[in-house]
């Protein structure tokens, strides 16, 4: 999805002034013409019409402001020194995951992590989602099965069944926790507690 | 012997070794032995004294192939750390779909449809990495450096250095053995920025046409005259304001000292021979009995403000 945006995006620097009846003949089309200048909108590259001469885009004559547009330009990478990592696009899966990730030390009780450098909830800029490719020499006890790869780290999380009971344990005592007082003070318990309650009734 | 480690023990690479050699198969001990115990070997890889773990362990750390890991960069340059349930420490692959020691790999695909590999780093079996893991300040081989890599072994860690360094960078190996200089050279072949030179480390002058200046020197020979070893490379090609990282193996130079003693008349060693070591790290939970130095060599004198 996020490929596909990304294409939607380079070359809309000029537009071709296309005759009306061509637009108006397909109204199915029209409405996704709509939707992409919905998304032109947040590009860079985008001009409005008026900004256009004769329907193509011609770079700005002070060097300050061409500047300035090829600065925006130049991809976010974390630079020389680690390969010209990218800055990858935040899906709502991805920021799931990431939180996961500084959360992780919560999942498994058994298993200890060193204290990330960034205590704060920033996530990080400049990361890639990879998948572990093992050798071929490698033996079961080092590969996932087919059925247990997933798509996202999140999944994988979930599916894991040895993790999922002290989970649920876990959710349990919160929830417990957190639930609000109930009627347990009015229950009768034993002979006291009769007692007591027929004190109170009369 | 090392007691086997527990589950967790510093949160990132559990099992290096074989999986803790739960089935028996001997904790990585047994094979890495026979490397190092022939007194006929004199080099600086056989010259080992007792093999490292590693060998011939499946499984680099706990990460399962096929699982999901997020990639982030290190704070060192070069370095990448990669995150999932376990964490580990990756470089960024030099050739794209090929493991040097049967490593596991992490493959990422771009946003833009290219393809980027990276490859697990395992501390257990070398020791810069560990040194990284041992938080060194600072380990100077970034990409764009030179590096003369002394006691190269069979180029487990010589190609992870080639990954750091980069296309820009170059890294000359040096090794003694032939027998593991086979498989640094065979490393070399696929790998543009390293230079395999199967020569003593004790006289430089004979691979001195190879190697030019260089802005690093590590130094892994486990010999009792390293620092001499050490001193008289760098005076061939270490570049004045340039730095050395050594790793000293207390058995390997008094073996009835306690270890403390070595490192300290070691690093003694060094400061006589223009060397000015910076820090000293200790490569415990992957090591025993080990320390890393890392400090410059001629540094230029201190301008007074």
């Amino acid at each position: 999805m996020a490929i596909a945006e990304k294409k939607a995006v380079i070359g809309l620097s000029w537009q071709p002034k296309l005759p009306a009846t061509l637009s108006s003949a397909n109204t199915n089309n029209n409405g996704g013409v709509n939707e992409s200048q919905s998304q032109r909108e947040s590009s860079l590259l985008w001009r409005p019409n008026t900004e256009l001469v004769d329907g193509l885009f011609v770079p700005p004559n002070d060097p300050k402001k061409l500047n300035k547009l090829l600065k925006k330009q130049i991809k976010d990478t974390a630079g020389t020194s680690w390969f010209d990592m990218p800055a990858a696009t935040i899906t709502p899966e991805l920021k799931k995951d990431l939180q996961l990730l500084k959360l992780r030390s919560a999942m498994d009780p058994k298993r200890h992590y060193k204290k990330s450098e960034a205590k704060s909830k920033t996530l990080p800029k400049y990361f890639q989602v990879g998948t572990v490719v093992e050798s071929s020499t490698d033996f079961f006890s080092s590969r996932l099965t087919k059925k247990e790869r997933k798509a996202t780290l999140a999944d994988e999380l979930l599916s894991d069944p040895t993790l999922g009971q002290y989970r649920k344990r876990k959710v349990r005592e919160i929830e417990s926790q957190n639930r609000p007082a109930g009627n347990d003070k009015w229950k009768m318990r034993g002979r006291q507690s009769q007692k007591r309650a027929k004190q109170r009734r009369h | 012997m090392r007691p086997p480690r527990g589950r967790g023990g510093g949160g990132g690479f559990r099992g290096g070794r074989g999986d803790g050699g739960g089935r028996g198969r001997g904790g990585g001990r047994g094979g890495g032995g026979g490397r190092g115990g022939g007194s006929a070997m004199r080099g600086r890889g056989g010259g080992r004294g007792g093999g490292r773990g590693g060998g011939r362990g499946r499984g680099g750390g706990g990460m399962k192939g096929g699982s999901k890991v997020v990639v982030e960069p290190h704070r060192h340059e070069g370095v990448f750390i990669a995150k999932g349930k376990e964490d580990a420490l990756v470089t960024k692959n030099l050739v794209a779909g090929e493991a040097v020691y049967n490593e596991k790999r992490i493959s990422v695909q771009n946003e833009d449809g290219t393809k980027v590999e990276y490859r697990i780093w395992n501390p257990f079996r070398s020791k810069l990495a560990a040194a990284v893991l041992g938080g060194v300040d600072n380990i100077w081989i970034k990409p764009g450096a030179r590096v003369l890599y002394l006691g190269a072994a069979s180029g487990t860690t010589v190609s992870h250095v080639s990954d750091i360094v980069g296309p820009n960078g170059v890294v000359y190996a040096v090794e003694f053995s032939h027998r593991s200089g086979r498989d640094l050279v065979n490393m070399a072949k696929k790998r543009t920025n390293v230079i395999p030179i199967i020569e003593d480390a004790r006289h430089p002058a004979k691979y001195r046409m190879l190697v030019g200046m260089v802005d690093v020197i590590f130094s892994d020979v486990a010999q009792p005259d390293q620092a001499r070893i050490l001193a008289l490379n760098a005076s061939y090609f270490l570049k004045a304001g340039g730095h050395f990282v050594i790793s000293i193996k207390a058995n390997c130079i008094d073996s009835t000292v306690p270890a403390e003693a070595v490192f300290q008349s070691e690093v003694k060693k060094l400061q006589q021979e223009q060397f000015k070591p910076f820090e000293q790290v200790t490569l415990e939970p992957f090591e025993r009995d080990h320390a890393c130095v890392v400090g410059g060599y001629r540094m230029p004198k201190k301008q007074k403000a």
